[in-house]
């Protein structure tokens, strides 16, 4: 039992730590001399590996981080995660296998830097594999362009009146200190010494210079691209926003209340056109649906058939009812075909049902195919009246309602000045004399809209009673 | 610390933050400053006179017959003849130590990026005064720096005062024996030690102001909206002991004594309507930037400073910015939750800054100093 406990103990001992076996110069298991890599420690499948660069569209060129490649070509076109995770094994949480190879050990080294003017030498630890090689960081030492001029071209090119040479000297000097920052170089411009100046006046004399300086200096021949600074469109831009920053509570309200105003007018105004053109429709529909009467009377009375086919004005679906058309296969009850559709309201029933008992018409008539289709007809002409009336009783009213209002503003005397917004009537219909309210009140707002009634329609209205006295008879 | 992953690289630099109330000193790369002690300096005094201490330059500190000590028991423990003195007013020379290098930055820069910004105003409340300093791209702006007066000391005077209305004694814990638990509102009882030495009056000053400090600290609420006599009447009172055992619940007093710091008109002590409120402050030093920075200001405003640790600062900082921007702008308040954060937020940005390898080739190395003199201080510290 011993004997055992001591082989298990060893084994124990020589699978733990590279360490340990370096110590007793033990063989290790795999004799892989070289630096410790990721895939030691976490311990990445091979054969998983192969199976993701397959599938891989694009190859990731090398020396580029996974996740920064992720970033650039990601299949899913999610956004990247906020902390990058470094498994590679999916959901199950990887261990790290510590002390698999030889410990690499820090030097705590000097190093010179690159970016450096002086020299200097600093210390700092680092990989002792890594001694001898660049200081990494050297690489981010970047500054802006900023043109460099001689005295002769300056005083050839460069001159202005408005500037010094010392002065755009001190401009040009702070511009290399602080990368082109404008704002930081504005703030701390020499305002003692020179005359105090605006960001767009440094930005100005810049940029000219710049401008300058790229066309003297050009191959000839070549249209090098200058970038022209406006500076008058810059200073009127700040003056704007200082006046929309500074603008007080007060008159944000304002323009708020304006801008709602705006809307509700836009909106009525809206609303008066869609029932100008509903009327519009009844009418013309009213009108269409006489013309085709008419003419197909007297195309029965002349039996002629072709005037029948030439008017026949399309009807629109708001005007009357339309009956469905059968198209049953096979035997049907022509009476159906008499049934009202259940688009009709109750109103237009009640209004039908109305007007057949007053004139002494049979509510179900024996459905015969003449009078079924006659009866349909009249129906339909019955809801058109219906609507008509309707709209006709409308436009009396808001009549009414104009004349009281125009009466009481004449009274109340031309200075009273009118308010936009009005109750639940829209106002419409044009008043005979609209030019006089134009002239006396200016802002008062009166749309001329809204189709006059034509004395077609109120004609119209006999003639259907007559028809119907006719049919009844 | 791989230099790859985040771009660090440690060289073993030193930060140090001297302010006006405390110093804070550590490693960078670290998070939280190792010392953090008061910026006050113990002189034992050999001499008769006991007048301030003579100056110290050139040599390393010492000076015959005089030590200084710093944050050591020293000053805590009541000794004769010890001088408590600022080293910002009478300044120090540190240039007799070996530095290989150095490097100047602007603490409203280094708050800035403690809070991961590199632009935003950054409103610092400390001890001695409350500033709004505008910071664009890692630059201060200097001709928007506000500041006021009004700040942690400010508190204090006005706690002074009330403690003198309210007749009651401050008596650091030095000088107590033993005291005797009292009803609240009664006057105290307690026994002065015995053979307590002769302390100077600037030492005996400086513990009375810890007592006030922490009065100050736990006690003080500013409140959300600006006082109003009912509503600070029905606000909960707080229990406060003092040292020598005197207790009393505090209620309306909590909020007027802060409100100071946001409304100085009705605030005692102050000679004339001239003080700006912290709320001024901010928007006075954002007026006076560029119009085109300004929502990149609004957008990060950066609370630091001890100061601004009183319950309740920020949320009224809040409000009454909200107020007083145009309604287009957009405002973000930014405060870090920890009290270690925002004391030490400069600290913690030249930690940052200082452990950067991009940071490595902007020191001023000894050599360049003794070249270019201050100049090159100048030009290379923003």
């Amino acid at each position: 039992q011993t004997s055992t406990s001591k082989s298990s103990l060893t084994k124990k001992i020589m699978t733990t730590g590279a360490d340990v076996r370096d110590i007793l110069e033990l063989a290790g298991g795999d004799n892989d001399a070289g630096p410790i890599s990721k895939k030691d420690i976490i311990n990445s499948d091979k054969k998983k590996a192969k199976k993701s660069t397959e599938t891989l569209t694009f190859k990731r060129p090398e020396g580029m981080h996974r996740e920064v490649y992720a970033l650039l070509y990601s299949d899913k076109k999610d956004a990247p995660p906020l902390l990058p995770s470094d498994t590679t094994q999916g959901y199950r949480t990887v261990k790290a296998k510590l002390g698999c190879k030889k410990v690499r050990p820090w030097k705590w080294m000097p190093f010179t830097n690159p970016a450096r003017k002086d020299g200097a030498i600093f210390h700092h630890w680092r990989r002792a594999v890594e001694e001898g090689k660049d200081y990494p960081f050297a690489r981010f030492n970047k500054t802006v362009q900023v043109p460099v001029y001689s005295e002769q071209e300056y005083q050839m090119y460069l001159h202005d009146d408005g500037w010094t040479k010392a002065e755009t000297d001190h401009l040009f000097d702070l511009c290399k200190r602080f990368d082109l920052r404008f704002i930081v170089i504005h703030d701390r411009y020499d305002h003692q010494q020179y005359r105090k100046r605006s960001v767009e006046d440094l930005k100005e004399r810049y940029y000219n210079i710049c401008g300058k300086l790229t066309k003297v200096r050009a191959v000839s021949g070549t249209e090098p691209k200058i970038y022209i600074f406006d500076a008058g469109h810059e200073r009127r831009r700040k003056e704007q926003l200082e006046r929309l920053f500074s603008r007080t509570p007060e008159q944000v309200a304002e323009e708020e209340y304006l801008i709602q105003e705006l809307r509700k007018i836009e909106t009525r105004k809206k609303e008066r056109e869609k029932k100008a053109q509903d009327l519009q429709k009844l009418i013309t529909a009213a009108d269409s649906t006489t013309e085709m009467r008419r003419a197909e009377r007297k195309a029965t009375k002349k039996k002629l058939p072709q005037k029948r086919e030439t008017e026949k004005p399309a009807v629109p679906e708001t005007a009357g009812i339309k009956f469905p058309d059968f198209k049953s296969a096979g035997v049907s009850l022509r009476s159906q075909r008499m049934k009202l559709p259940s688009s009709v309201g109750q109103k237009k029933i009640k209004a039908i049902e109305q007007i057949l008992t007053e004139q002494g018409v049979d509510l179900n008539p024996m459905p015969t195919e003449e009078i079924v289709q006659m009866f349909n007809e009249l129906r339909s002409d019955l809801v058109l009246v219906y609507e008509l009336k309707q709209a006709h009783s409308n436009c009396e009213y808001e009549q009414q309602m104009l004349r009281h209002r125009y009466d009481a503003l004449l009274k109340a005397g031309g200075a009273v000045t009118p308010q936009s917004e009005s109750g639940g009537v829209p106002d419409s219909q044009a008043w005979p004399g609209p030019d006089d309210i134009k002239t006396e009140a200016k802002e008062q707002i009166i749309d001329v809209v809204g189709a006059p009634l034509t004395p077609n329609s109120v004609s119209r209205q006999n003639d259907l009673i007559i028809e119907l006295q006719v049919f009844a008879h | 610390m791989s230099g790859g992953v985040y771009g660090g690289d440690e060289v073993g630099a030193l930060v140090f933050d001297i302010g006006s109330y405390s110093v804070r000193a550590g490693y960078a790369g670290e998070d939280c400053p190792k010392a953090d002690f008061p910026t006050v300096i113990g002189v034992t005094l050999d001499r008769e006179d006991g007048t301030t201490p003579m100056e110290t330059d050139g040599e390393k500190g010492k000076q015959s017959g005089t030590t200084y000590y710093i944050d050591t028991n020293q000053l805590r423990v009541p000794r004769e003849n010890m001088e408590v003195m600022s080293p910002l007013k009478n300044g120090m020379s540190t240039w007799h130590y070996n530095i290989p290098a150095f490097f100047l930055c602007k603490t409203a820069v280094l708050s800035a990026f403690a809070n991961g910004r590199s632009t935003g105003l950054v409103l610092d409340s400390g001890a001695t005064h409350t500033t709004a300093i505008p910071v664009h791209d890692g630059y201060v702006l200097q001709q928007g720096i506000v500041k006021s007066p009004l700040a942690g000391d400010f508190m204090s005077m006005q706690c002074r005062e009330l403690f003198q209305e309210l007749s009651v004694e401050i008596v650091p814990p030095y000088m107590i024996a033993s005291k005797d638990s009292v009803r609240e509102g009664a006057p105290a009882s307690w026994k002065k030690k015995e053979k307590l030495p002769q302390v100077t009056r600037s030492w005996h000053n400086y513990m009375c102001n810890t007592v006030i400090q922490d009065f100050q600290a736990s006690v003080l609420q500013v409140s959300d909206s600006p006082y109003d006599e009912q509503v600070a009447a029905q606000m909960p009172t707080v229990h406060y002991e003092l040292p020598n055992g005197f207790n009393c619940d505090f209620g309306a007093e909590r909020l007027k004594i802060p409100e100071g710091l946001f409304d100085p008109s009705n605030a005692k002590g102050l000679s004339g309507n001239t003080m700006l409120g912290v709320g001024h402050v901010v928007t006075t030093s954002v007026g006076m930037c560029d119009i085109d920075i300004r929502p990149g200001l609004y957008g990060s405003v950066i609370v630091t400073g001890g100061n601004t640790l009183i319950q309740g600062f920020t949320d009224r900082l809040n409000r009454e910015l909200s107020q007083k921007t145009p309604p287009s702008m957009r405002l973000k308040l930014i405060a870090s939750n920890t009290t270690v954060e925002r004391r030490f937020s400069a600290w913690i940005g030249g930690s940052i800054l200082a452990s950067l390898g991009t940071f490595q080739q902007m020191w001023i190395s000894k050599q360049e100093y003794d070249e270019g003199g201050k100049q090159c201080v100048d030009r290379k510290c923003p």
